[in-house]
């Protein structure tokens, strides 16, 4: 019953956009509760969705013809319900905080506009039946979120980031249309029956292993383009710090359910595709565990509240990476593993951005130099930033503990089974780094004495009342999927999601060249032999979590017995490299911007007015100068004109008079 | 009866006056004058033909065509008014300012 209401789902957040866009000036906080209640709306419809599809296994698909060999429908499997649910339920919880949070701004109105359209926008991306609606919802969000990250647009440096967030992410939607390109191509090639919609997710599943090997791989390396523009995986994350400017809320949209998880959530959705094809998934999981160090060595320096959170979230959005790309060597289920991190940061990312916010908007800096002792003043915000930073560390019991150690332990398996143990040596040293930022982060700001003179009070409850909720969740989601003996059913749910089309991976691994877990346990290749070693296996992510965590505290908190100055200098090159952010900026906009890009935009531009506009010039001079010399002969003078007609008439006649005498003769 | 021939000449003998009168005429005036006289020719000649052939189609015609010229003239008249207005004269040669 629900089922049939799908599509309001995207169709209330769109309501609300229309309503708050030219109504919210008139209304009380500018129309804020119409985009929360059509989010919740759309919470509520998800959830009876789930109760209806969950019981009975089954999928619901509708879908309507477009035009030529396109459709538009709704899909809804296990993958795309618990997306629905988590970007609903996040997104209210956001947009009630932001009811409090930005109270008083004066593009109020504009802002929950926006926000509900960003809502919309990714909802409709979810549950897209095919690759090309898919792509539209894409680059609406990418639009949207443009819009919300230079929501304060007098700034000139919100400007400039909005700017720089819609370009990078250009660069992977690039990537990625010329992969839908590519694989139409492909699929065309195949010979399908008349009437069968091309790029639906079914047909390619169904098709997969017709087309070409090498083909597969460049279809997937593009996609894989796009979700690392969108996802903010390195070499494309330069973007994602940087959309800090916007509003608190908009970072927590943007780094918990709206936007990045996007990436993430299409290299699941084209999972098959990447299984299928050789060397594309290896590159997924060396970019997502590399980007997971990567970032988290920078979230390390960072004094940027926000920014040490941004890098986190590149850092965890690599992890989820990492999960779907050593998927290589568990096949199906690496999907419901990455997925379920995905799900779980999300919870704690927004709490975190959202406790920030809080933060923030009491003290009224960024800078955390600045804070310090909020804990006496903000009780609540402290204590849920303080499950948030838990879970992201993934303190035993949190759910962060749950998704994180087993992305760790597929990257190990994905090793042991002889692929490298490159993404194992990332994930695991970036476990432990992301212990040490995380709460050098906490300990920095609430603990210890204030550093400088800020408004001590603590948040209205309209902000304080969704972080308790998302605290809960993120303690507790992990603990509540995982009580029975059973395994954890998210993991069964969600992995199992390409059985209902039907996908049998392991033929696909055999097109892919993949040697996946329990064939090789089969072949006694892994064997039981390493019971105690694997135990260690599983132990490691949590000492390394809470030995970061007691680093930190040595560090940091009021038990401070060491200081950073003990470690590293001023002069410390490997300090001077992380607080330079790798010199990104000198690489990115120094180097590549004004020089190679620049040189490429001078020399385009000469040829463009030399060359093309040159020829085009040339030739309507000409035409001007032989028309100039022509027109002379136009007198305007109309007796002219009439002795020319007389003239002409009279020779007309003297010619018939002639031609008739000759006929006479 | 007045031979058809007469009036054939009569007709171009002022189809030709108007024709000259076109050709050497600068006066906006003139002009239109010269062009109701080659109507006009026209128009003799039709009702000539007519009368002698026996068939009213040319009288008709020719009723036609006066009604033309009348709408014609009015038209003709009140753009020279105007042209007057703008330039103060209506010796055509002068009124040049779209030429180029």
């Amino acid at each position: 019953m629900y089922s049939d209401y799908a599509y309001l789902i995207v169709a209330l957040p769109v309501l609300a956009f229309v309503l708050t866009i030219f109504l919210g000036w008139h209304l009380p906080k500018g129309g804020g509760f119409f985009t929360v209640l059509a989010t919740f709306a759309g919470f509520i419809l998800s959830f009876g969705i789930l109760r209806e599809i969950y019981p009975t296994n089954i999928i619901v698909h509708q879908s309507t013809h477009w035009f030529a060999n396109f459709n538009v429908g709704i899909l809804i499997d296990p993958l795309a319900i618990v997306m629905l649910l988590m970007v609903t339920f996040v997104c209210t919880m956001i947009h009630t905080y932001a009811l409090g949070y930005m109270e008083g701004d004066p593009g109020l109105a504009r802002y929950f506009a926006e926000a509900g359209l960003f809502t919309a926008a990714m909802l409709g991306l979810v549950y897209s039946d095919n690759l090309l609606q898919l792509f539209i919802f894409w680059e609406l969000v990418g639009l949207c979120s443009y819009l919300l990250i230079g929501f304060w647009y007098r700034k000139p440096s919100a400007a400039s980031a909005a700017k720089k967030a819609f370009l990078v992410t250009r660069v992977g939607d690039v990537m990625f249309l010329a992969g839908i390109v590519i694989l139409y191509t492909n699929m065309m090639r195949i010979g399908l029956p008349e009437g069968t919609y091309v790029l639906q997710f079914q047909t390619i599943y169904d098709n997969l292993v017709n087309i070409p090997p090498d083909q597969l791989t460049w279809i997937a390396l593009l996609l894989f383009g796009g979700a690392v523009g969108k996802s903010g995986q390195f070499p494309l994350h330069v973007w994602l710090p940087d959309a800090m400017e916007g509003p608190t809320t908009v970072s927590a949209m943007i780094h918990a359910a709206t936007m990045v998880t996007a990436g993430v959530y299409l290299v699941a959705r084209m999972f098959p595709l990447f299984y299928a094809a050789p060397h594309a998934l290896t590159v997924v999981a060396l970019i997502g565990a590399f980007t997971a160090l990567f970032a988290a060595t920078m979230g390390l320096v960072m004094f940027d509240i926000k920014r040490v959170l941004a890098y986190s979230t590149v850092s965890q959005l690599g992890y989820m990476m990492a999960a779907l790309g050593v998927g290589a060597a568990v096949g199906a289920g690496a999907v419901g593993v990455g997925m379920f991190h995905l799900i779980g940061h999300s919870f704690f990312k927004a709490l975190l951005f959202l406790c920030a916010g809080s933060v923030i908007h009491a003290v009224g800096t960024n800078d955390m130099r600045e804070m310090g002792g909020v804990l006496k003043s903000m009780k609540w915000t402290s204590l849920t930033m303080l499950a948030g930073s838990l879970t992201l560390v993934g303190f035993p019991l949190t759910t962060g503990f749950f998704s994180k150690d087993e992305i760790i332990v597929t990257a190990f398996e994905y090793g042991t089974l002889g692929n490298g143990w490159l993404p194992y040596i990332f994930v695991i040293v970036a476990a432990l780094l992301t212990a040490i930022y995380s709460f050098r982060l906490w300990f920095l700001t609430f603990d210890g004495t204030p550093r400088s003179d800020y408004h001590k009070h603590e948040s209205p409850w309209v902000m304080l009342g969704p972080l308790v909720i998302l605290a809960l969740f993120a303690l507790f989601m992990g603990v509540g999927l995982n009580t029975g003996q059973d395994e954890n059913p998210f993991y069964t749910y969600v992995g199992n999601n390409f059985d209902h089309y039907g996908v049998d991976f392991e033929e696909l691994a055999v097109v892919g060249g993949h040697q996946v877990v329990h064939e090789a346990e089969a072949h006694g290749e892994t064997g039981e032999s390493h019971g105690i070693f694997l135990t260690i296996i599983h132990l490691l992510p949590i000492l390394f979590g809470v030995g970061g965590i007691l680093i930190a505290a040595l560090f940091y908190s009021r038990w401070k017995r060491f200081d950073s100055s003990m470690i590293t200098t001023e002069r410390d090159p490997l300090r001077h490299l992380l607080l330079k952010r790798y010199y990104q900026n000198e690489i990115y906009t120094l180097w590549f911007a004004e020089k190679v890009v620049y040189g490429i935009s001078l020399l385009a531009n000469m040829i463009d007015l030399k060359i093309v506009d040159g020829t085009v010039n040339k030739i309507s001079e000409l035409l001007v100068g032989f028309g100039g010399s022509v027109r002379k002969l136009q007198t305007g003078v109309i007796q002219n004109y009439i002795t020319a007609i007389v003239l002409g008439l009279a020779v007309l006649l003297i010619l018939i008079q002639l031609a008739t005498l000759e006929v006479a003769i | 009866m007045v031979p058809l021939v007469l009036y054939v000449l009569l007709a171009s003998a002022m189809f030709t006056i108007g024709l000259y009168g076109l050709l050497t005429q600068r006066n906006g005036i003139k002009l239109m004058m010269c062009v109701e006289i080659l109507l006009n020719s026209a128009n003799i000649n039709l009702v000539a033909f007519s009368s002698y052939l026996p068939n009213q189609n040319g009288q008709v015609f020719a009723l036609f065509s006066i009604a033309l010229a009348a709408a014609e003239a009015g038209v003709g008249f009140a753009i020279l008014i105007t042209l007057y207005r703008l330039y103060g004269t209506i010796e055509l040669d002068n009124i040049n300012s779209l030429r180029w």
